[in-house]
């Protein structure tokens, strides 16, 4: 489904309002470079310029993926079809199941994928997008939203809708995708599987989730337990309505409602829950480009105070603290920063900090082995910063080892900045306390890692 | 379930509960007394909250009170028959006492879960509590009490820590078991002397 050298898209048309047109131009327009083959049942031999046909069954050549863009009533019986030209992987958009109370309907995928053994994922979904191999079978035209660059974050979203948002945002985001999946209502492939996957996925560094319910809830407790011990899983859980206050009999179940009890599981399992799309983001962006830290502590470096101020609480707000500078940063700083400069953490270098100041301070204060992670606000709107201090962080960052985020809020001036440093992969925040939310999931994650060989069995 | 059938069972899972049982009469309970506070309890079904229905007599003591206090208790649990009268070793009054709340339930999605929090009054007032999916390790267990607020009052030293680990290891395995229990309620703990007692359970099958 990933990666297949076929795809057939049934439901294709040249009416440019069908789906399946969508979805087979976008396969054209991604540059697809497998064997793609339209399908519909009213085909007079050509759709969009290809060869067309009436069924799958029809094509003659094995076929890896069938896209299935057809009204929910036909869906099964082009299973059927699948079946018969021994499809390895379906997907279907269409709507009209279980999500609309047509749970009948919706069981007959599941048996019909189980009978001929294929992976079906859907109904009701966008599907899935694999930046390297060009597959995108979301039926949204290009033009409306942007398509975020090849990186090391994969998505899955249960909702179709979050899934393209959030797509677009990430694309003005500065970090980029591996693998979009879109499962809707999980008729055959759900959490787990799409967990297990990920885990496993090459490309994937960093998983991101967005999660209404899970079907199996053990199995995914344990599945999420293996992927975190490989890599961060960031989830955000839509529905968060408690337990009825009613027929509750205890103390302890008017207390475990059902969202608590997903709480609960992300803890367990090690997945970081993200309280807002703004988070969920923010995170992903400190996962894709750096490495977790050793410890807790966070030196914030700022060419303004109160910004400083504001970091220095969003910091111990995050359960992180500042450190002491040992002795040879504070002499080292002292030769090099000017006297209006206080020798102390957060490290206030004053407006006047220019690229030189910037370095200066980040190469004495990023070897002190008190120091775990590094954040670094530079206001564009201060008379020493411009495009050499963006310039400064980016050369920095490529050296240090150390986990660094940059906070840059403000306007047009300062946005184009941000691009340049995330253009390079330097993760940059709109503000502090975003920023810090991001480094303590980040060092909540390496000790999800550092426990995962204590968390035997007892 | 039976309150004496409940403690048999945590028993059975090296859980230990305070030294309860029934009392016939007012005489029985001095007998079961034998010159210690007590606390006298009218046990009903259809009471959920002993203590806000006036359903429980706390640190009673000498003869002539234990016959009092216990005559009481049976006329204004008339309301809520059938019941019976516990009687249970008080645990004696101290400002270092911390009151816990040790549970389980089963979710639909996810199947028996343990929780902890800080017990008595304090559940619903400040609901700091912290849930897992059981079986739960001992990392699990230690987990669950980094994440409460009242950390520090629940394990004050080591020992503290150590004890209410085990305990709910032990919850744990029996929440796990093969024993029908759907809902297990053991609020409020009292954690005193370096020891636990629970002075109420309750177990849903």
């Amino acid at each position: 489904m990933m990666e297949p050298k076929s795809v057939a898209v049934v439901g294709a048309s040249d009416n440019p309002k069908k789906i399946g047109h969508i979805i087979l131009q976008n396969f054209i327009d991604m540059g697809y470079s497998g064997k793609l083959y339209p399908v519909n049942v009213n085909s007079t031999g050509h759709i969009s310029g290809l060869k067309s046909y009436r069924k799958v069954s029809e094509i003659g050549n094995s076929v890896d993926f069938v896209v299935i863009a057809v009204p929910a009533e036909a869906v099964p019986s082009v299973l059927d079809d699948c079946g018969t030209a021994r499809a390895k992987s379906v997907l279907v958009v269409s709507s009209g199941f279980s999500e609309i109370g047509n749970t009948t309907l919706q069981g007959q995928l599941a048996r019909k994928a189980g009978k001929y053994g294929f992976a079906l994922l859907g109904p009701n979904c966008l599907g899935v997008m694999n930046m390297r191999s060009r597959i995108n079978t979301m039926f949204l035209p290009l033009y409306k939203l942007d398509t975020p660059k090849l990186g090391g974050v994969s998505f899955a979203s249960q909702s179709g809708a979050i899934g393209s948002t959030v797509m677009d945002m990430v694309a003005n985001e500065g970090f980029g995708i591996a693998k979009f999946i879109s499962y809707g209502n999980a008729a055959d492939l759900d959490e787990v599987d799409i967990l297990d996957y990920l885990s496993k996925d090459e490309d994937t560094k960093v998983v991101i989730f967005y999660l209404e319910g899970v079907k199996r809830g053990r199995e995914f407790l344990e599945a999420a337990k293996r992927v975190t011990k490989r890599k961060p899983v960031v989830v955000i859980k839509g529905g968060m309505t408690a337990a009825g206050a009613g027929a509750v009999h205890s103390h302890t179940a008017s207390l475990s409602g059902s969202y608590e009890a997903y709480k609960a599981i992300f803890k367990q399992s090690g997945i970081i829950q993200a309280e807002s799309l703004d988070d969920l983001l923010g995170f992903a962006k400190v996962f894709e480009s750096e490495e977790p830290p050793k410890g807790s502590s966070v030196a914030v470096i700022t060419n303004g105070g109160g910004a400083g101020v504001l970091a220095a609480d969003a910091i111990y707000n995050n359960g992180l603290v500042i450190p002491q500078l040992s002795k040879s940063t504070a002499k080292a700083l002292r030769k090099e920063m000017p006297p209006i400069v206080n020798i102390r953490l957060p490290l206030d270098i004053a407006g006047d900090a220019d690229d030189r100041r910037f370095e200066a301070a980040l190469n004495a204060i990023g070897s002190d082995p008190a120091v775990d992670m590094l954040m670094v606000i530079s206001l564009f709107q201060t008379p020493g910063a411009d495009s050499s201090v963006a310039a400064a962080l980016i050369n920095y960052k490529s050296e240090s080892r150390k986990p660094l985020v940059v906070v840059s809020p403000g306007g047009s001036y300062t946005l184009e900045h941000r691009r340049m440093m995330e253009s390079s992969d330097v993760p940059v925040y709109a503000s502090p306390e975003t920023a810090a939310r991001a480094l303590a999931a980040l060092y909540r994650y390496s000790k999800t890692k550092g426990s995962a060989r204590k968390n035997e069995w007892q | 379930m039976d309150y004496m059938a409940a403690c048999k069972l945590l028993g059975s899972y090296g859980i230990r509960a305070q030294r309860s049982r029934y009392a016939r009469d007012s005489e029985d309970a001095v007998r079961f007394s034998a010159g210690n506070r007590i606390v006298i309890k009218a046990m009903s079904q259809k009471a959920l909250h002993k203590s806000r229905s006036g359903l429980v007599a706390l640190n009673v003591s000498g003869e002539g009170e234990i016959r009092k206090r216990f005559t009481m208790l049976e006329k204004r649990a008339a309301k809520y028959r059938p019941f019976k009268i516990l009687v249970q070793d008080m645990v004696p009054f101290s400002e270092k006492n911390v009151e816990i709340i040790v549970g389980g339930n089963e979710d639909s999605q996810f199947g028996k879960m343990i929780l902890l929090g800080l017990g008595g009054i304090y559940v619903e007032a400040f609901r700091d509590f912290s849930l897992r999916a059981c079986p739960i390790t001992r990392h699990d267990a230690e987990s669950m009490i980094d994440d409460l607020r009242a950390k520090d009052v629940i394990a004050k030293d080591k020992a503290a820590r150590e004890m209410v680990t085990g305990l709910l290891l032990k919850v744990s395995r029996m929440l796990s078991g093969d024993n029908g229990i759907k809902e297990l309620d053991l609020n409020p703990i009292i954690l005193h002397d370096g020891t636990y007692s629970p002075v109420d359970v309750r177990v849903l099958r």
